[in-house]
């Protein structure tokens, strides 16, 4: 009988460890933690002589910042380097975190105690919301206002992301969406091209009418990637809503549009692309896909995979981008954005060096490293725009260049409490809708109801 | 312990003489098992007192037989018993993972009932476990039968069944997707060219309703070949003997199966019950691999609680949630298990 319960006792440990095993966090950073022993002991050694040495400032001073892909994104080695020639003394140290899944591993990482970063790169809103309500990263606001830094450059983005009065990243990269076309397409269709003033319906017609759907020689008009941003926030660009509303309806008619589209053939259909894992650069560039709405981000890998011979110049070559489609009465160039930004760690031990580092990153200087590596800074200056226009590679029509003029920008998500609750009720249930699994109405009506009750609290 | 000296040394060893001297003359058992432990705690304090030890030779033994145990129970306590306990006690309270951490009480656990997308991640879990386990079963039990023949290419056929389960996850299920690719794969343009089913009409495998079965159906077929192993083991362990004797008793294959086969398998397929069972309950790779869309995120139709447990923990940082709704999990294997163990326990007598 004793065997038994021991036996007992011991599956039921088995199982235990089997469920508690699964919640195993992944553990990104564990070569550059090894590495890190040697910096981060001489780090602290630095500071500690530093107020007694003040004229020689802050020297040897090593931040740790946290970033992800930097292999293929071109502007981290970039702003470090500039950074630490108009620093000597400062240097950056940048660990790769991946992108994949970058603000939880970064969440895990700031966890508790033991992390060494002075630096961490803000990906989106949900992750900033969970960082700041952990109390991981500081307020800048005192920072800010002791060496006057004019938020007003940021053209408002930051008034989406303060907390409760507080400000707790300052942004350096601004990416915002556009209408990628191929113009190749619209020639053969003899189509004329979309303009810089469009509304939805207006650009509905067109996708519809550049649209072959002759077998063998399928030509989509429009293509939306499977994100919900593609599509659901088609509807905050009047300004009137946000996706914390609690009420979704003003989503219906982008779906329903979507949905009809798919049904004829306009676009792809949503479960053939998340069976197939497309990415959006294939569909865009394999040259079958007259229009597609992206960010901004997009302009410089076009533009750096063109040159390399990755993209084929033949298929897609011939591109430009117009300003976003609007709904009817709204001004043109309104919107959609997400910010990067950075953040200085509660943890770090040299706050005030990690600052300068946010400071120049996010000012005039870090923009126009940004720029120079065809990347859109959070500070768009005329000198910024004539020098991301004047890039090697980027469409020389004039509505191209006006495209980028930006008229309202509305963040896709702005900072909430429950702002990462809220992003996966609506990304569950648009997947819902675009699969077929629900109608329309009865997503939107979940979304309200669920994301009702979490505003209510 | 008392203070040994010279003088009580004498005294415990003329009472060992004198017990040694009884004890062999001893008829009454009870009163025999005392004299020897007595006997034993003399002798262990006279050699305590002559080696001048401190730490008595029992208390040594037991030192190094735990000494042997302490490397991998300090490593189960650090890494599995201390979380396995903590995160039983954050069930009953409210935690981020950074600030301090709050009592709720069973407030986490009452939230469980209205919550949408948890009913619907238990409700998937169990259907998937449901279908998978008996299914993954009766088809490994048949191959390690067919495959226990003389059989021409045996090796390969074994080599083959086995294969799936060795083959990476990801690349397998990119192979899956492609085959039953609802607009672009074989499996669909078969239903469409071969057997008329309208365009309209043909099944979303990785989406709706249909999606369980897929993933049940993928299941069993990539997971039956490591469960085929452990039936041909316990196969190669059943005598020629009893088919020998059942066959002079006239038995035919099937009763040969029912009374020879199947009663000897018990043990193997208890085993392979209770690690199914267990397994499906974990089951998160498959349908986010499967089923998961632009952002790997999970529809009502295809989450299931390892995903939802991450999902909570990891994303919004509601740990004491999520530890409730592991809880959950565990309560459901345990019960489970413990059903099987009776079931075993009955069948056995």
């Amino acid at each position: 009988m004793k065997k038994k319960l021991v036996s007992m006792l011991m599956v039921a440990a088995m199982m235990a460890t089997m469920v508690a095993g699964c919640g195993d966090s992944a553990d990104g950073g564990d070569d550059s933690a090894a590495a890190d022993n040697t910096t981060g002991d001489a780090a602290p050694a630095a500071t500690e002589t530093a107020p007694a040495d003040d004229a020689a400032g802050a020297e040897a001073v090593t931040l740790k910042w946290a970033i992800w892909d930097q292999e293929t994104t071109t502007y981290w080695q970039a702003l470090a380097d500039a950074y630490m020639v108009a620093n000597p003394g400062v240097t950056i140290e940048m660990v790769d975190l991946g992108s994949a899944d970058y603000m939880t591993v970064l969440a895990t990482e700031l966890s508790g105690e033991g992390s060494d970063f002075d630096v961490v790169t803000i990906k989106d809103v949900p992750g900033y919301a969970t960082l700041v309500q952990k109390n991981a990263i500081l307020p800048l606001d005192d920072y800010i206002a002791a060496d006057g830094v004019d938020l007003t450059q940021y053209a408002g983005t930051t008034d989406q992301v303060t907390v409760d009065g507080k400000l707790y990243e300052l942004p350096f990269r601004n990416d915002f969406w556009v209408l990628f076309y191929n113009k190749d397409i619209f020639d053969a269709a003899g189509v004329d091209y979309p303009t810089n003033d469009m509304t939805w319906e207006e650009y509905d017609a067109l996708a519809r009418e550049v649209t072959d759907t002759t077998f063998g020689s399928q030509v989509y008009g429009a293509h939306y990637h499977t994100w919900r941003s593609t599509i659901g926030l088609m509807g905050v660009l009047d300004g009137q809503h946000t996706i914390l509303d609690g009420d979704y309806s003003f989503m219906k008619e982008y779906y329903d549009m979507v949905l009809a589209e798919e049904a004829d053939g306009v676009c792809r259909s949503y479960s053939d692309l998340t069976t197939e894992g497309l990415h959006y650069s294939a569909a865009f560039t394999s040259g079958d896909t007259a229009m597609m709405n992206m960010g901004s981000w997009f302009i410089s890998t076009m533009i750096n995979n063109l040159a390399s011979g990755e993209y084929d110049s033949s298929l897609c070559g011939n591109w430009g981008i117009v300003k976003y489609p609007h709904a009817e009465g709204v001004e043109a160039g309104s919107t959609l954005g997400t910010i990067t930004g950075l953040a200085v760690t509660a943890a770090s031990d040299t706050p005030d060096e990690a600052w300068d580092f946010v400071k120049w990153v996010s000012g005039t200087e870090g923009a126009q490293v940004m720029a120079d590596t065809g990347n859109f800074p959070a500070i768009m200056t005329d000198e910024v725009m004539s020098t991301i226009t004047g890039l090697e590679g980027f469409p020389t029509d004039d509505n191209s260049k006006a495209a980028l003029e930006v008229s309202n920008l509305y963040l896709e998500v702005p900072y909430a409490e429950n702002v990462s609750e809220i992003n996966s009720i609506l990304d569950t249930y648009h997947a819902m809708i675009m699969n077929g699994e629900c109608t329309v109405d009865e997503g939107i009506e979940s979304m309200n109801t669920e994301i009702g009750a979490i505003l209510g609290q | 312990m008392e203070k040994i000296t010279a003088a009580n040394v004498d005294t415990y060893q003329s009472e060992l003489n004198a017990l040694i001297v009884k004890i062999r003359t001893e008829a009454d058992e009870k009163q025999k098992k005392k004299d020897l432990t007595r006997i034993d705690l003399l002798q262990r304090k006279i050699s305590a007192f002559r080696t001048g030890s401190k730490v008595s030779r029992s208390t040594k033994r037991d030192l190094v037989a735990y000494s042997f145990i302490a490397p991998n129970f300090i490593g189960f306590a650090i890494f599995t018993l201390i979380p396995i306990v903590f995160a039983f006690l954050l069930a009953f309270m409210t935690w981020d993972g950074s600030n301090p951490i709050e009592w709720a009480g069973l407030s986490n656990f009452k939230k469980l009932a209205s919550d949408t997308h948890f009913i619907a991640a238990l409700k998937n879990t169990i259907i998937y476990c449901v279908g998978t386990v008996p299914l993954t079963m009766i088809m490994s039990l048949a191959l390690a039968i067919v495959l226990n023949q003389k059989v021409i290419g045996r090796g390969i056929f074994r080599t083959l069944s086995f294969f799936p389960y060795v083959a990476s996850l990801v690349a397998i299920t990119s192979v899956w997707k492609m085959l039953f690719h609802p607009s672009k794969g074989p499996i669909n343009n078969i239903l469409l060219n071969v057997f008329g089913v309208a365009q309209d009409n043909l099944p979303q495998w990785f989406s709706g309703g249909l999606v369980m079965v897929s993933m049940i159906l993928f299941s069993v077929w990539k997971y039956m070949g490591y469960y085929m192993v452990i039936y041909l083991a316990g196969l190669q362990g059943i005598s020629g003997e009893l088919y020998e004797a059942a066959s002079l008793d006239g038995a035919n294959t099937w009763q040969k199966f029912l009374y020879v086969t199947w009663p000897q398998l018990a043990s193997t397929t208890f085993f392979v019950i209770v690690m199914l069972t267990i397994n499906c309950f974990k089951v998160y790779d498959v349908a986010i691999m499967l089923a998961g869309g632009g952002k790997g995120e999970l529809t009502l139709n295809s989450t299931v609680l390892v995903y939802y447990i991450y999902e909570k923990a990891f994303v919004e940082w509601k740990l004491g949630y999520s530890s409730a709704i592991a809880m959950v999990l565990f309560a459901l294997v345990l019960i489970v298990t413990i059903i099987q163990f009776r079931g075993q326990k009955k069948y056995a007598e």
